[in-house]
């Protein structure tokens, strides 16, 4: 495989994966695949690997078998903060903002790298501010101190501040007032236009279903369905066979 | 005369300023060392045994330096760089394999260290103490006493090394990883943290700041193979005191400390003065094992 990025390959590609945490044998053998720019849903109850497979593409937990290809090359087994500087950004499933820091700190962590000018940061913050003015009003505030939608939108605009090209959310919206999870919706559509691809994990079955292009379903540690998201309804027997209510 | 008066009289007023000023001058020394070992156990977890060997090879390093250029402020400069790089290339090559394995298997890898280290100073250096000469010897008149300005420039040094590191850690960007780290090490490397060359730099640091306190206190005490046993006993139990990991806390508790034990001493020999130390950990420990500098945890 060239080491050149075609438009023909995925950016992200997850090969017949296999984790496990200790002796416990969580990812029986997943792959998926997401193509630049393009927003994929990842579906399935809980615990069936939804995070650990965001984890494993983000090198948190290295697969014992398969691979993690970005943009072609194989990155199975690289330190996460390599795949970060690649261009992966995480907002994990509990946010996991560091609560001492500020909110501008917290930011920084993203934005103080090589190779990046000042005027850059300076768009790059003035982006996240916009779209999030609540951030803006609390940045000299610790993180901890933020509500819980307002951390989901620091952990959001912290990961894009590494500029990246695909995103891993995990559960957005968890726990969030309707209010905020359309806020969250809307700044999928934003990062959709920019061309950063997302890889999103939720149990808000409608709203991954009219951000998606695409759908996996998982359960019991393999991908069991992956269709477009404009052939799945809400109601259609495959996401009552894998979702159930 | 009322007994009230009486008691008042007998306070020995000149000994205690004495002791406050004593009492600070050692408290801001055993900061500095306190410092690195409540940081370097802040962030990594690691209880590092060798500390007093890296502020005994600092001394050493004062020392030879010093032959060589006669500059003792060159001495203090190279020493810190010189025991940091070897504190990296210690991390390195001993604790760095050991991250996420037991923290037992670090304290046994520091003790080893700290071993090795004091043998070789022995053997390089023999067991005569050897001397630092201060950078200059001018005193003042402190009531009866001559006091030597030299250990008021410690005191302040040792704060202006302190406050740098704190601003460092406040306002750098290295200090933010630092930080950031200390608080979710998978989320720092999540954000493109190199979060072991992290380790590296804080237990670097930490090691450079044990080094400068062993040069800046090496006049008075002398320097020899043995001088950083006492110092890192009484910095463990500050770290304790302070709260492990709580840098602000371990500054507070070693000038808290140097202060209790230099009053002591007014009335006991400076040798049963240390007792007052070891009654501040039980104490601690007994009703407040999270520190007495922090809040009490809900
Ligand atoms: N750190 C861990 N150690 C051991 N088992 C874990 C760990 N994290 C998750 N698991 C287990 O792995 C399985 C998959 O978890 P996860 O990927 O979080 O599922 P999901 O995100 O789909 O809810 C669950 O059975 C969970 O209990
Ligand atoms: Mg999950």
């Amino acid at each position: 495989m060239s080491l050149d990025p075609t438009p023909m390959e995925p950016l992200v590609a997850v090969e017949d994966v296999h984790t496990y945490y200790g002796k416990s044998h969580i990812l029986h053998g997943v792959s998926l695949h997401v193509d630049r720019g393009e927003v994929v849903g990842l579906l399935g109850r809980n615990g069936v690997g939804k995070s650990t497979t965001l984890k494993t593409i983000m090198g948190l937990v290295h697969p014992n078998r398969g691979k993690v290809l970005f943009a072609g090359k194989l990155v199975t087994g690289l330190p996460a903060h390599k795949l970060a500087r690649l261009g992966i950004g995480y907002v994990p499933e509990d946010r996991r903002i560091f609560r001492l820091l500020t909110v501008m700190e917290n930011l920084r962590t993203g934005l103080d790298r090589h190779g990046i000018t000042e005027a850059r940061k300076q768009e790059l913050l003035d982006k996240a501010f916009t779209y999030f003015p609540v951030l803006a009003e609390r940045r000299n505030q610790a993180g901890g101190t933020l509500s819980g939608g307002e951390q989901q939108m620091l952990a959001i605009a912290r990961a894009m501040m590494l500029e990246p090209k695909i995103i891993l959310l995990d559960e957005p919206t968890e726990g969030l007032m309707p209010r905020m999870v359309s806020q969250i919706r809307e700044i999928i559509e934003v990062l959709h236009r920019e061309g950063v691809a997302i890889l999103l994990v939720e149990q808000n079955v409608p709203l991954t279903l009219e951000a998606s292009q695409r759908i996996y379903i998982m359960e019991k540690g393999a991908v069991r369905h992956h269709c477009a998201a404009s052939e799945l309804k809400v109601d259609d027997a495959v996401v009552h066979q894998y979702l159930g209510v | 005369m009322t007994p009230v008066l009486e008691f008042l009289q007998a306070i020995p007023y000149d000994q205690i300023l004495i002791q406050t000023v004593n009492g600070i001058v050692t408290g801001m020394i055993l900061a500095l060392i306190a410092s690195g070992l409540t940081l370097i156990f802040g962030i990594m977890d690691v209880v590092n045994f060798a500390h007093g060997e890296l502020f005994m090879f600092g001394a050493y390093m004062g020392v030879v330096v010093l032959a060589a250029t006669g500059s003792f402020w060159l001495a203090l400069l190279l020493a810190t760089l010189i025991v940091a790089l070897i504190g990296a290339a210690l991390q390195i090559t001993t604790l760095r394999p050991l991250i996420g394995r037991d923290p037992l298997t670090t304290i046994l890898a520091t003790f080893g260290i700290s071993l090795v280290m004091q043998n070789y100073a022995l053997w390089q250096f023999g067991p005569v103490a050897r001397k630092i000469q201060e950078p200059f010897t001018g005193q003042f008149t402190l009531f009866y006493l001559e006091y030597p300005w030299y250990r008021v420039l410690i005191a302040g040094l040792s704060a202006a090394i302190i406050g740098a590191f704190w601003l460092f850690l406040k306002y750098g960007t290295y200090g933010i990883w630092i930080r950031a780290t200390t608080q979710d090490r998978v989320m720092a490397e999540a954000m493109g943290i190199p979060v072991s060359w992290v380790y590296t730099t804080v237990f670097a640091i930490g090691a450079g700041m044990a080094a400068a306190s062993g040069v800046l206190f090496g006049p008075l005490v002398g320097v020899n193979h043995a001088m950083g046993l006492d110092w890192v006993l009484k910095a463990f139990i500050v770290v304790v005191v302070g709260g492990m990991g709580n840098l602000g806390g371990s500054i507070a508790a070693s000038i808290f400390i140097s202060l209790l034990e230099a009053y002591a001493s007014i009335w006991v020999s400076p040798a049963q003065a240390v007792i007052v130390s070891f009654v501040v950990l039980i104490l601690t420990l007994l009703f407040r094992p999270t520190g007495l500098f922090v809040p009490t945890p809900k």
